[in-house]
Order: C-alpha cells, then sequence, then structure tokens
C-alpha cells in the first residue's frame, strides 16, 4: 500500500508473519542459563485451616533447591494491594501464600524450586500439609446470611463492599425516587444469574524472574498487561527501590484483563531467584490456569422496573450481587461497581437505585475480565427491557427506541454518574433491524412456529463507556494508578520513525494500530515506523493500560508528540526553505510553502538530518527530531451498539442453533477496519462461551469442578456463528482523530441478546432463560417446568 | 501438569508384551495415549511402567477376512475412518467415528485402545457391542477372545480384561442390516452427553432383528428391552417410540456437569428414535 492516509486502511497485522509461522517469543520460550523451575502445591480444600505444614521431605528431594512455605518468606515482602479501594471496601490483598488457611482449591500454599518442573513436581508429594476442613462458603447470597461462616475473619462478615448508587443528580436531571415505583401503572421484575467464569488465554500466566546480584537488579520476565504499574508494585512488594526493577513482555497469547492483575507466582518466582541467585521460572499449567488465575462475572441481580402503559421507563432500582471469591484481588470489587454504573445503558433512565453488594465465597478471587463489569450491566438492562415489552405486549425494539437517549442529549449523565459523550443509539439500532430484515424474520417466526419451530430473536442494546480514563476521576473513585498512556516518538536522522509505547499488546494489533497512526500523522509509509514496547527500561510510564484505552489515549499520546515534531519540523524547515514558519506547512511528510509546494518543500528525512546535524537549528531549537506526550483524556469515550441474534430451539434436547446473527457498532472513525472486525469477532465469540458453554462448577465443599479443557467448554469455530457486521460512526467530541475504545465491546451483548433470542422462541410456553450459561441441559430443565 | 516418574519399555512383539505385563505389577498399555498420556500429566494415573505397544509392527492392520473386519490393537482411528474396507462391512464404525475427538486425536488415537479405556461417554465401546464384535486379549498364559459387551459393559473407566491382559486385536463381523448413530455432544468432537446406536434387519412383515446400545450414562449398555419392543414390530413411528422409551427406561443414565440424570435419559429418548428410524430407513432401503 502506498498512501499516506493510513487511518481507516484495511492494513494487514504487522505481528502476524512472526505469530502464524511459530517465530513468536513467548515467556515459556525464554530460557535462561541455569534457570530453576517452580511448581506450586495447590489448595486441595475450598476452605480449611493450615495447622503446619512439614516440607522436610522435599527440601531433601532430588534436583530441589528451595521450597517456600510461608515460613520461608522474607519479612519484609508484603501482599499485593488492591488498587481500587473504594471507601468503605474491605481490604485485603493478594498474599505470597496462604496464611494460616486456605480459602479456595488452588489458592498457593507452597512452592518448590527445583532443576526441573518435573522433579519440582514431583517433590510436591514431599510437603506434608495438615488441614483441618472448614465450612465452605459456595453461594453468594448464602454468604450475605446471619451465621454465615466468615472467611476472613478480619472482615467480620463475608461482605467486601455494600455500595448504593442512588440520587445521583450531579446536573440536577437524576435521582431516586421511590414512590415513582409504588405509583407507576407497571412493574417490571427479574431475577438475573451470571455464571462464573474467565478470560481464558490461549497462553497461560507464567513468570521467569532473573536476579543480577552484582548490579541489584531484578529482570522479570513476565505478561503483565500492565507492566509499568507491575515493576511499581512488584518492587514495592519485595522491598525494592523501583529502579532496581526491569520488566520485560514479550509476545502475549491473550490477556482478556486476567493478566492485568497481579499474582502470588509473581512474588514467589522474585523471591526464589533473590535467594538463589539464578533464574527462576514458572510456567502456569491449563489447570492452574483455571483454578488459579482470576475468574469474572458471577453476579446475581435483581431488578425492578417502573413504566407508565404507554412503554416510558419511569425507574429502575435493584440489586447487584457479585459472588466475590475469596478476597479481593488486584481491582477490589471495581467490576461490580461498573456493573452497576452501567445498568441504566442506552436509556432516559433518571430514577435510578441500585445496590452493589460484594459477597466472599471460597472460590477463586473474581477480578478483572474484558468489559469489567459492564457485560454484567447490560444484560441486566437489556433482559429488563425485553421483559417489559413481553409484559406490556410491545415490540422489544419499538421498546428501546421510545426510552433511548437521543442523539442530540449528549454529553448525557447516566443515573449511576457515569457521563456518554457521543453516540447514536436509535441508529444502531434501526441499523440493526435493517440488515437483519427484522419484519420479515417477525413473519417468519410466526409461521416456522406453526410447523412446531421455536425460533427467537433477541435485540440487545449496549454503551461501552470506554478509555479510562481521566486520572482525577480515578482519583475521586479511589483507583489508585493514573489514566493517562505516554508515548515517545523518535524521528531517526534518515526520516524514519520509532513509537516508544508503555502499553502491551495482548493480541489486538496494538503495534499495527499505532504504527497506522504515526504513519498517518507523520504522512509517512506504514513500513517506516517502528513501534517498541515491552521494556520497561525504555518504554514511558503506563498506569492503566487497559479497558479500550489503545486507540482513543494511546493513539492521542502519539499524534500529540508527532504534532510536537512536525511544529519543530516546520521550525527547521523554514531554515532550510528561507521562509517564514508561518507560510509553511507540514503535509505527506513534506515541509512546504503554502501555495508553492511542488517549488519550495523539504522532506521529513531531510529536515531529520539537518536535526541531527544541528549546524543550524532555529534559536531554542535543541537537536534530535523527537518528542513525549502524555496524554490524560478529559472524558471517557462511549462506545455504543447494538446485536440481534436469531436462533433455533430444539425443544427436546435444549439445543440452541444459530440462524444469524447482526453486530452494529459505533467505536466512532475506524482507525483499521481489520483489527476493529477481529476484535468483534473475538469478542462475541467470547460472550457466546459465557453465554451458553463456560462455567466455573464448584460442589458444595467449594471443590472446583472444571479444571480442564473436557469441562471448562470454550467455544470453537463450530459454535460461533458467521457475524455481520455493520458500522455507525460518532465520533468523540473530545479525543483527536474522534476514536472511542472496542477491544471489548464485543463482549457487552451477547449474553443479553442471545437469553432474549431463547425467551422470545419460547415466549409461548413462558420459558424465560435468565440464567447463563444457557446449557442445554439447564434449558431443557426450564422447558419441563413450563409444560409440566 | 508432568506426569510422575515412570518406566518405559518398547517391546518389539506381543510376547514381549505380554511377558512384561505378567511380570510387573502396575504397568499399563500404552498405544494412542489420547487418554492415558492426560491422566498420567494430572497425575491422576501413576503407572510404575509404561509398555508402549506402539513399536510392534504387526498391531497395525485392518483386514477382512472370514466374513468379518480384524482391526489389529495400533490401527489409527483415523485408518478405521478412510477404510474402504470398513466402509464397506461395518458403516456404524465409521459414522460413530467422526464424532470421536476431532482429527487430529483421531491421528493418534486407537480402536482397541479406547475400548481397553471404556469411557463410558465414548463412542466405541457402545458401537462395536451393537456390531457385535469381539476382542482377543493375549497375556503369557495364552490368549483368549471376549465379546465386546462382556468386556465393557458394567464396567466404569475399566474393563473385564485382567492387568496383565493386552487386546491385540478387535474383530467387527460384517454388518448385516441398516444402522443408525445419533449422539449429543455439548460440542463437536466433545464426549458426548449421551448417545445410542442401532443395526436392524427387516423382513417382509417388519423388524428381524436390532442391536441397540447407548453411551453416556454410568457404563455403555445394550438395550435388550428395546431391542425386544422393536423386533417383531411393523417399524413404524410408534414401534420406535415405543422402544425408545424402553430404551430411555433401561438407560443407565447418570448425572454430571454437563447434564441431570433426568436430562440424559430425555435425550436418549430423542437419540434413540433417530438412530431407529435412521437403521430402519436404511434396512429398508437393502
Amino acid at each position: 500500500m502506498t498512501t499516506t492516509q493510513w487511518i481507516g486502511a484495511r492494513a494487514p497485522r504487522r505481528e502476524d508473519p512472526a505469530l502464524i509461522r511459530g517465530r513468536g517469543r513467548y515467556v515459556a520460550d525464554i530460557n535462561l542459563p541455569g534457570t530453576l523451575h517452580m511448581a506450586i502445591l495447590r489448595s486441595p480444600y475450598g476452605h480449611a485451616r493450615i495447622n503446619s505444614i512439614d516440607a522436610s521431605e522435599a527440601r531433601a528431594a532430588d534436583g530441589v533447591h528451595m521450597v517456600i512455605t510461608p515460613d520461608d518468606i522474607p519479612d519484609h515482602v508484603t501482599e499485593f494491594p488492591v488498587i481500587w479501594r473504594l471507601p468503605g471496601q474491605k481490604d485485603s490483598g493478594t498474599p505470597a501464600l496462604a496464611q494460616g488457611k486456605v480459602r479456595y482449591v488452588g489458592e498457593p500454599v507452597a512452592a518448590v524450586v527445583a532443576e526441573s518442573r518435573y522433579l519440582a513436581e514431583d517433590a510436591l508429594d514431599g510437603i506434608d500439609v495438615d488441614y483441618e476442613p472448614l465450612d465452605a462458603v459456595t453461594d453468594c447470597e448464602a454468604a450475605l446470611e446471619e451465621g454465615a461462616t466468615v472467611i476472613n475473619e478480619d472482615w467480620g462478615d463475608n461482605v467486601a463492599i455494600h455500595h448504593v448508587f442512588a440520587g445521583y443528580n450531579a446536573l440536577g436531571v437524576c435521582g431516586y425516587e421511590p414512590e415513582v415505583f409504588d405509583n407507576a401503572d407497571e412493574i417490571v421484575r427479574g431475577r438475573l444469574t451470571i455464571g462464573r467464569h474467565s478470560g481464558i488465554p490461549l497462553e497461560t500466566r507464567g513468570i521467569v524472574a532473573d536476579w543480577d546480584e552484582i548490579h541489584g537488579r531484578l529482570t522479570v520476565h513476565s505478561e503483565s498487561q500492565v507492566a509499568s504499574l507491575f515493576r511499581t508494585e512488584l518492587a514495592a512488594s519485595l522491598g525494592l527501590p523501583e529502579t532496581a526493577v526491569r520488566v520485560l513482555t514479550p509476545n502475549m497469547g491473550g490477556g482478556f484483563g486476567n493478566k492485568w492483575d497481579r499474582y502470588p507466582e509473581d512474588l514467589l518466582v522474585s523471591i526464589a531467584s533473590m535467594e538463589l541467585g539464578k533464574p527462576v521460572k514458572w510456567i502456569g499449567d491449563r489447570r492452574e490456569g483455571l483454578m488459579a488465575t482470576v475468574h469474572g462475572r458471577a453476579q446475581v441481580q435483581e431488578w425492578e422496573m417502573a413504566l407508565q402503559s404507554d412503554g416510558t421507563i419511569l425507574g429502575l432500582r435493584g440489586k447487584v450481587i457479585n459472588d466475590l471469591g475469596a478476597h479481593l484481588h488486584s481491582v477490589g470489587i471495581g467490576p461490580a461497581w461498573v456493573t452497576g454504573a452501567a445498568a441504566p445503558n442506552q436509556y432516559k433512565i433518571t430514577n435510578y437505585y441500585c445496590d452493589v453488594i460484594a459477597a466472599a465465597t471460597n472460590k477463586t478471587p473474581s477480578s478483572t475480565f474484558r468489559g469489567f463489569g459492564g457485560p454484567e450491566g447490560i444484560f441486566g438492562a437489556e433482559r429488563m427491557m425485553d421483559k417489559a415489552a413481553k409484559h406490556l405486549g410491545m415490540d422489544p425494539a419499538e421498546l428501546r427506541r421510545m426510552n433511548m437517549i437521543q442523539p442530540d442529549e449528549f454529553p448525557w449523565f447516566n443515573a449511576a454518574g457515569a457521563v456518554y459523550d457521543s453516540g447514536n443509539f436509535p441508529a444502531c439500532l434501526d441499523k440493526a433491524l435493517e440488515a437483519a430484515d427484522y419484519d420479515r424474520l417477525r413473519a417468519e417466526q410466526a409461521e416456522l412456529r406453526e410447523q412446531g419451530i421455536c425460533r427467537g430473536i433477541g435485540i440487545a442494546s449496549y454503551i461501552h463507556v470506554s478509555g479510562f480514563g481521566p486520572s482525577p476521576i480515578l482519583g475521586y473513585l479511589s483507583y489508585y494508578t493514573g489514566g493517562y498512556e505516554g508515548s515517545t516518538v523518535k524521528v531517526d536522522p534518515n526520516g524514519k520513525a520509532t513509537v516508544y509505547t508503555g502499553m502491551i499488546p495482548m493480541g489486538q494489533g496494538t503495534e499495527t494500530t499505532l504504527a497506522q497512526v504515526a504513519a498517518h500523522h507523520l504522512g509517512i509509509d506504514m513500513d517506516d515506523v517502528r513501534v517498541v514496547w515491552g521494556d520497561t527500561d525504555q518504554t514511558p510510564y503506563t498506569g492503566f493500560g487497559s479497558a479500550g484505552s489503545r486507540s482513543n489515549v494511546a493513539a492521542v499520546a502519539v499524534i500529540r508528540a508527532i504534532d510536537e515534531i512536525k511544529a519543530k519540523a516546520v521550525r527547521i524547515g523554514a531554515g532550510m526553505l528561507e521562509a517564514d514558519a508561518e507560510d509553511l506547512e507540514y503535509a505527506d511528510g513534506m515541509v512546504s510553502v503554502k501555495g508553492a509546494e511542488e517549488m519550495r518543500s523539504v522532506s521529513l528525512a531531510q529536515v531529520a538530518q539537518q536535526a541531527y546535524w544541528a549546524h543550524a537549528l532555529p534559536e531554542g531549537d535543541q537537536p534530535f527530531l523527537e518528542a513525549t506526550y502524555v496524554y490524560d483524556p478529559p472524558n471517557f469515550t462511549t462506545a455504543s451498539g447494538c446485536h440481534l441474534v436469531v436462533l433455533d430451539v430444539d425443544i427436546n434436547t435444549g439445543k440452541i442453533t444459530f440462524r444469524n446473527y447482526v453486530v452494529v457498532d459505533d467505536c466512532g472513525p475506524v482507525i483499521n477496519p481489520l483489527l476493529v472486525e477481529g476484535q468483534i469477532h473475538g469478542g462475541v465469540a467470547q460472550a457466546l462461551g459465557g453465554a451458553l458453554l463456560e462455567e466455573f462448577v464448584y460442589d458444595e465443599d467449594g471443590q472446583l469442578l472444571t479444571t480442564s479443557f473436557m469441562d471448562y467448554l470454550l467455544p470453537s469455530f463450530t459454535d460461533v456463528p458467521e457475524m455481520e457486521i455493520h458500522h455507525v460512526v460518532t465520533p468523540s467530541p473530545h479525543t483527536d482523530g474522534g476514536f472511542k475504545g472496542m477491544g471489548e465491546a464485543g463482549t457487552f451483548p451477547p449474553g443479553a441478546a442471545v437469553a432474549n433470542a431463547v425467551s422470545d422462541a419460547l415466549s409461548h410456553l413462558g420459558v424465560e432463560a435468565d440464567e447463563l450459561p444457557i446449557t442445554p441441559s439447564r434449558l431443557w430443565g426450564l422447558i419441563q417446568e413450563a409444560t409440566g | 501438569m508432568k506426569p510422575a516418574a515412570f518406566e518405559y519399555h518398547a517391546p518389539e512383539s506381543v510376547d514381549d508384551a505380554a511377558g512384561l505385563l505378567s511380570s510387573h505389577e502396575d504397568a499399563k498399555v500404552l498405544a494412542g495415549g489420547q487418554s492415558l498420556v492426560p491422566m498420567m500429566s494430572f497425575r491422576l494415573a501413576r503407572p510404575a511402567r509404561i509398555v508402549d505397544i506402539n513399536g510392534i509392527a504387526d498391531l497395525d492392520y485392518i483386514r477382512y477376512e472370514g466374513g468379518a473386519l480384524q482391526i489389529g490393537a495400533t490401527a489409527r482411528q483415523t485408518a478405521v475412518e478412510d477404510s474402504s474396507e470398513v466402509a464397506a462391512q461395518a458403516p456404524l464404525l465409521v459414522a460413530a467415528t467422526g464424532h470421536v475427538g476431532h482429527r487430529a486425536i483421531r491421528n493418534r488415537g486407537t480402536l482397541a485402545g479406547s475400548v481397553a479405556h471404556n469411557d463410558p461417554a465414548s463412542e466405541y465401546p457402545a458401537v462395536l457391542m451393537a456390531l457385535g464384535a469381539s476382542v482377543t486379549a493375549v497375556s503369557s498364559a495364552g490368549s483368549r477372545v471376549l465379546s465386546v459387551e462382556d468386556l465393557v459393559s458394567g464396567h466404569f473407566l475399566s474393563t473385564a480384561l485382567g492387568p496383565d491382559e493386552l487386546i491385540t486385536e478387535v474383530s467387527v463381523p460384517a454388518q448385516s442390516g441398516g444402522h443408525g448413530f445419533a449422539e449429543f455432544a455439548r460440542r463437536h468432537g466433545d464426549f458426548a452427553v449421551a448417545g445410542a446406536a442401532a443395526v436392524v434387519t427387516m423382513n417382509g412383515t417388519g423388524v428381524a432383528s436390532a442391536s441397540i446400545t447407548a453411551f453416556g450414562g454410568t457404563s455403555p449398555a445394550r438395550l435388550d428391552e428395546a431391542e425386544a419392543a422393536l423386533v417383531g414390530s411393523d417399524g413404524g413411528s410408534e414401534a420406535v417410540a415405543e422402544a425408545a422409551a424402553s430404551a430411555t427406561a433401561q438407560f443407565p443414565s447418570t448425572d454430571d456437569i454437563h447434564g441431570s440424570a433426568d436430562y440424559r435419559r430425555a435425550l436418549i429418548d430423542v437419540l434413540t428414535r433417530q438412530a431407529l428410524q435412521q437403521a430402519i430407513a436404511q434396512a429398508q432401503e437393502v
């Protein structure tokens, strides 16, 4: 491609040639000389007191260099803290090893470092732990009952937080008026359950720590999604100055949020490497990945929607109980808070109340997962919309349309305090209906039902508040990190550019996207832009690095740094062209005299050469042609859209067969349609997993029953329908380029869309699919109940 | 996920393999390894010795002789799937093979290994039962022939084989009549939640013989009550429904995270019906 109009181009991913030929390099591929290997002894109990640990046999075992029990952890090592500490939230971090008792199956109890992973796993048998089993709490509602076994004794109960969204009316438009619910024409109620599942990266977690005793430096090869913050936290927990820690990130085989968090193994390998003076490696196996990487999504929701008989929504109130797991992880109860903030969705709901309660249970901690509570909020909102439509006998599309925030009503302050910057919700809905030929679908549905075929149509609209985030707002929310992204752009003496970013690519094509944005704004070829990432010694600090912040935050930092470079290029070019800087412009990689571009211009390479020779720089300018910009967004960006799914339900087996899947997405101007479509495909597939297949199942003792891919079922290509993708483009008014985050959006509506479609397919039986995942067995059970 | 230490033996003859099994306790036969190796990696299985039979050259064959298919112990499932002899003589076996894991798994997995492992949710034990297949089991004391039914039924993740015996061959009589196969799995390639296989012959008045088996319960099962209900009937939809009802009643259903026992029974009703309809339609064409 020879163009300088890179934004909007379907540029192929520059990451792919290496990755698809097996030439990527992941943490598991890093084999430093003398590396020792760690294996972790994990709790076999959901809840048990540890009376004693005798590791003497393991310490004496073949090839074993070190055994770490709680007594072996140096006193100065502290647990990883919770980053998001909302007022009233209990405090508990992530320790390296279980302290006195185990609280979930898979919790690290001890670690062995040996010459091979085989020997390390063998030696685990030589650690004798005397457990005293305790009653396990496996139901998040039972956890809240009086007299329930308390998991974290210092909390006093199992309530990690009870946060209330009510009466937020910063602009005087929203509030909570309970009497509205007493007097409304119609009240629609729903109780919804979302199963516990998680992002499952193809690459499991892993880490190599390499302590250099001579220089006093710890180099860590990790797949943290947020390497800078990881460096800060690891240094703090190990009692090292931050300058003593370097984090290198190789290729990452998926993150999905769960690699944003800090984990016990990060401390354990570091402790071992510092003690032994050798590189220590731990690569999580799949079983560990499923039991000891954070879970997500698990919630029970109860909602009440008040409506006028014409369908106008008067208010929404409810309760969200988050099945938190054993303790607060890196982001605390953050996802549940976001659920409460997202549930008003696209609608003019100004009367809103939501109790958000996070309940500790004897399960793997629940934390960051693509969408971060948003998909759960959309599930609640969109199931309730369909229930309301059914109750009122209205078309679900029509009920949505009449309650939507209109395009001229932005910025919109939603009733939970979130600010929507822009959108055109009715246009997204209409486009989805048109693409699916909605009226014809309804007619067909009626005909098919006559023939005994249960076809359902499910609509789910969504907002995705992306681009975390303005740092002062993070401060206001007690989120202890910054929301900015920084970028350094350097133009070398030949006019080629290098972009340094603190962003960690996890598979979204970050490198491609940033190269595209830089090439576009510098007016040079994409191949002339290199992107450097994955080394905290070289790249700018980033505090967040997630929540769809690549295009709308990191890219803006690149654009702003390039603006500074272009201004300097014009100043240098003025001397070269013997013209006034005001008469010059920068375009297509050239500095030219306005109106005489053909005659009087110099290229970026020529300017760069001058910048490095520095023979005749403008007064006040330093040599080099580079700039750093740290962009802290003034607001979030609101991506939005609508999904429409058509499916058939076999009432004899509970089997669901997709017939059509339409996505309408508004992420503002699209930088690279190829990547956006890929993110949508992946997001929808992942959410369909949570809607139909994926669930971490625990028994009543807190035993995890789904510890392999035979039982924890991921969608594969045979389970994911073809998707028809359309775009509505509403630029964000406040980001350069108008970009909005989109990496997570695909995960927001599928759960609701599928549940709505299943309920629609079985409306004649009165079946309501209110529990995800909708497994065939579960759905068959609902059909049996309905048909008696 | 690394297996515990084990001793590895690679005998070059069946006699050597049988000798190793009889002289060592706690030895396991390795053929395709598609179940054993993951179990060892999880350390759910910790055999002290592995007897790898892949080096025994004369166990990798599929041939048709004496009215039966003879399938050697190391013949891969893909070989069964692709064999024109199998397609001609026991098409039910080919139909079922497409449901065994994925092609990559079938490239390593063996028919005999699947039967010896006898996972109650796997296709082969039930299908071979429906076909009236038998196995040759060899030990250092000699060899014996057992019907697959005697080998697997009533067993869960085990068989009637002694610890010193290995299966060297599966013998499948040429299928006479039409066949049907139906299973329900959560995803393509998964172990079935439930499934049914049938072989039916018809005469001038109706169903002359029926062999009906099911899987996905506590153990692969012959559903002789369904067979009795069907034989002698006209093979019409009422008879099929009656047979399916008998199958459902007799099926040794079970609960797990993929489905309740009631749900599995409901599936058996649907799947038996589908399998019988296919089998009867095919038998009528013959």
